[in-house]
């Protein structure tokens, strides 16, 4: 990573020093395992654990997205499932229902993504400004929230949110009947319902996902700026550079590898928020407030189940994800050689 | 929380698997019957075993009762314990899809018998024919109540109880703000604004129900208008909504929320289960369901919302000539296929859909007996007479195995009222749309 590499260019430090022991171990091999084979060896137990519990999932997902599969097809004494070839996916491409989910859930994590990123960043380096006793006080309290179950969070904000009891709209409504008008064309919030319309559903989705998602990019910026010289900041200091532009000449250029990963993660959660969605759109029926996730939960689970279509439909959301991480792993591989 | 995140959307990934890895190790070989089998189960022959019951709804002081007094005696007959789960009604679907896929399901099962030909669809009942034949009991409930259980010529279930819907009203609140049980459909809307206007604005009059079973609370609406949902002409089903009753009957359900305002706009998807938790907290003063709501309310409320504070009625047609029809439902019980003794589970479905236990499920649990003459004494008991008058005129949905997929899964009509309510639709266009996919989810094979 490029922090590492900073601190390597400035002459050794802690990255550097694994490198150094391994290469002045002394040569002893009770296991008598040949020298290459020992880190295999020490794989295997971790390889086999994915397999078991994430590749043969994934392989049964995408068996299943090819075939006809109902209650029949998985009960014990199983019958044998049809196999239907692609018609699985030409069903889910020609469903109206797939373009909805699809807008939901890429809009929505365009949206979160950003924002909970731009949020945790402001937040990070606010952190680092703070004293030490501050700073902790903080993280802690953040922390909570990033640590809340998804149901939990869900509950809290539909309950903020309720149309007669919440205290969303009594606070809308205390505010000047003059500002509320001239800010959202209305001065009247009672009994406004967030959770029937999607694009209101979406709303809420996104305040409760960066309430409980951007600590976690807060602590993480945290770190970062811990690991970055303060001789940087006394330099530019020195030079009479202004907050703004430390931040785009120093902070951001040499967090780039975590904001990277960060980025990476951030895609991965939000595209396949479920729990949340799932409380505050109040179960199954409502259609237009479908992303993938629960588009495909909704037709493998609920009856009659088809969880051979279910399943097409979480394979176009791997597919997805995998395109869009592959994407921006190779740009980090590709900016590590840069650097080097 | 990212783990439980990630967890939670991998669900179907993961049920997937388990359910496929399940089915490797389970295949238990069929078992042949034990030379004692013709015996009858008199002695202790059962004893050590556990048989496993389904139960649906939320529990309360009678039905617990009732279940202790069931499972002692049972346990007096066979020598067998039993295990009773409860179920709340909404979740059940995706209860019976886990255990199937799973393979850990009930042994015997309590069921709505409007879902009974689904689920035979699905191969989850075992066929008890046999037993119904040879029990006497069985042959006194009326021939026409086992019309939802028999599948070609089949019996899958044996009802249990007979349920309709009506209208149960806060009482007090009746007595206090001077309302009659309306008589018409305008008396139900004045009387819907006269609790909103004096309750608070969070309270619904009359509650509109637009979650998974929303269909339970239209329907009376629509068959009283004249209309219904679908029928089956000329071997395949054609869809009845965009007909002037059905149109009629929809209208005026979307407007108890968007003209009338007897009902919050923020509460669309709520069901049965939200409505009655609603109700239990005072902010509830009408809404469609069943006798055994009763007993649930009064104990959530922790005996705020007593008997004395809640009645039913019939739900009136438009005019007034009458109740309006509402839905013919019922709960059965069934054998689950899976069952890992199929003969005790037996045992336990004659017992408690006999006679003595019979009547007494459906007395307690606030529904209809099925033998004659019990019902008989109904006509004249003050709390079950709405029931009773309703049940005469009860109607069913259409008996497609794919009606549960048009009810629940795709949501069909809860889906078109919405977009009426919110003005994305007009209730045309609405209803054509909503009839188009109905046909198609109908006839599917």
């Amino acid at each position: 990573m490029m922090a590492q590499t900073s601190t390597v260019a400035r002459g050794g430090g802690n990255s550097s020093a694994p490198a150094r022991r391994r290469s002045h171990r002394p040569p002893r091999r009770p296991s008598g395992l040949p020298n290459w084979a020992v880190p295999y060896v020490l794989l295997v137990p971790g390889l086999l654990v994915i397999a078991i519990l994430l590749l043969y999932p994934l392989y049964q997902m995408v068996d299943m997205s090819f075939h006809k599969v109902g209650l029949r097809q998985i009960r014990p004494n199983p019958q044998p499932a049809e196999f239907l070839g692609m018609q699985n996916y030409s069903d889910v491409f020609s469903s109206d229902l797939f373009w909805t989910s699809l807008r939901n859930t890429v809009v929505f994590a365009v949206v979160t993504v950003a924002l909970t990123l731009i949020l945790g960043t402001l937040v990070g380096l606010l952190l680092n400004k703070l004293g030490r006793k501050m700073s902790t006080f903080l993280v802690v309290g953040i922390m909570a929230a990033w640590a809340t179950p998804p149901t939990a969070t869900a509950i809290i904000w539909k309950w903020l949110f309720d149309s007669d009891a919440g205290v969303v709209n009594w606070a809308l409504n205390l505010l000047p009947d003059g500002l509320s008008t001239l800010v959202f064309g209305r001065s009247d919030w009672s009994g406004q319902p967030w959770l029937n319309a999607p694009s209101t559903i979406y709303v809420v989705l996104v305040i409760a996902v960066v309430w409980a998602s951007f600590p976690f990019i807060a602590v993480s910026v945290l770190a970062g700026l811990k690991s970055i010289p303060s001789e940087l900041y006394e330099a530019a200091r020195v030079d009479g550079s202004t907050p703004a532009a430390t931040f785009r000449k120093i902070t951001f250029p040499l967090l780039k590898p975590v904001f990277s990963v960060l980025l990476v993660l951030s895609i991965i959660w939000d595209f396949k928020v479920f729990t949340q969605l799932y409380v505050l759109a109040g179960g199954t029926t409502n259609r237009e407030a479908f992303n993938l996730s629960l588009w495909a939960y909704t037709e493998a689970f609920s009856a009659p189940p088809k969880m051979g279509f279910g399943a097409a439909i979480a394979v176009i959301l791997t597919v997805i994800m995998l395109v869009i991480t592959a994407v921006y792993v190779r740009q980090i591989v590709r900016t590590e050689a840069d650097v080097r | 929380m990212k783990f439980g995140k990630i967890a939670a959307t991998t669900a179907t990934t993961a049920v997937l698997a388990i359910g496929v890895a399940a089915c490797g190790g389970d295949s238990e070989p069929a078992k042949t019957d034990a030379p004692a089998a013709s015996a009858a189960a008199s002695g202790p022959k059962f004893a050590g075993q556990t048989l496993t019951v389904w139960r649906l709804g939320a529990p309360n002081d009678v039905q617990t009762k009732y279940m202790t007094d069931l499972d002692a005696k049972f346990k007096e007959q066979t020598g067998a314990e039993v295990n009773v789960q409860w179920i709340p009604w909404p979740d059940a679907q995706k209860k019976w899809t886990a255990a199937l896929a799973g393979g850990e399901g009930p042994d015997v099962t309590e069921f709505g018998n409007d879902q009974v030909a689904a689920w035979v669809a699905q191969d989850a009942l075992a066929d008890i024919t046999e037993i119904t034949k040879s029990a006497p009991d069985f042959q006194q409930i009326p021939q026409n109540l086992w019309g939802y259980e028999t599948i070609d010529g089949k019996i899958y279930a044996a009802p249990w109880g007979g349920g309709t819907r009506a209208v149960l009203y806060r009482k007090d609140w009746f007595d206090e703000l001077g309302i009659q049980a309306p008589k018409t459909w305008d008396e139900l809307v004045a009387a819907g604004k006269k609790i909103v206007e004096k309750k608070g604005k969070d309270v619904d009059g009359f509650a509109f129900n637009g979650g998974s079973d929303a269909n339970m609370s239209l329907s009376p609406f629509v068959w009283s208008a004249g209309g219904d949902f679908a029928a089956f002409e000329g071997g395949k089903w054609v869809g009845k909504l965009t007909e002037p009753g059905f149109k009629e009957g929809f209208q005026f359900y979307t407007d108890l929320v968007a003209k009338d305002g007897v009902s919050g706009k923020g509460r669309l998807s709520q069901n049965s289960v939200d409505i009655s938790q609603r109700f239990a907290a005072g902010k509830v003063g009408m809404y469609v369901t069943g006798g055994w709501d009763i007993a649930t309310i009064k104990e959530q409320s922790k005996g705020k919302v007593g008997e004395d504070k809640m009645a039913f009625f019939s739900l009136p047609n438009k005019e007034g000539s009458g109740p309006a029809p509402a839905f013919q439902g019922g709960n059965d019980i069934a054998i689950w296929k899976d069952a890992k003794n199929p003969e005790l589970a037996a045992e336990y479905l004659k017992l408690a859909a006999g006679k003595e236990f019979g009547t007494r499920y459906a007395k307690d649990g606030g529904l209809l007996p099925l033998y004659p003459d019990a019902l008989a004494e109904y006509a004249s008991d003050p709390v079950q007479a709405p029931f009773a008058e309703t049940f005469k005129v009860a109607k069913g949905f259409p008996a497609s195995p794919n009606w549960a997929e048009a009810n629940d899964t795709k949501a069909v009509l809860q889906n078109a009222a919405r977009a009426v309510i919110e003005g994305k639709k007009n209730v045309d266009t609405a209803l054509a749309d909503a009839n188009t996919e109905l046909e198609t989810i109908l006839n599917q094979q």
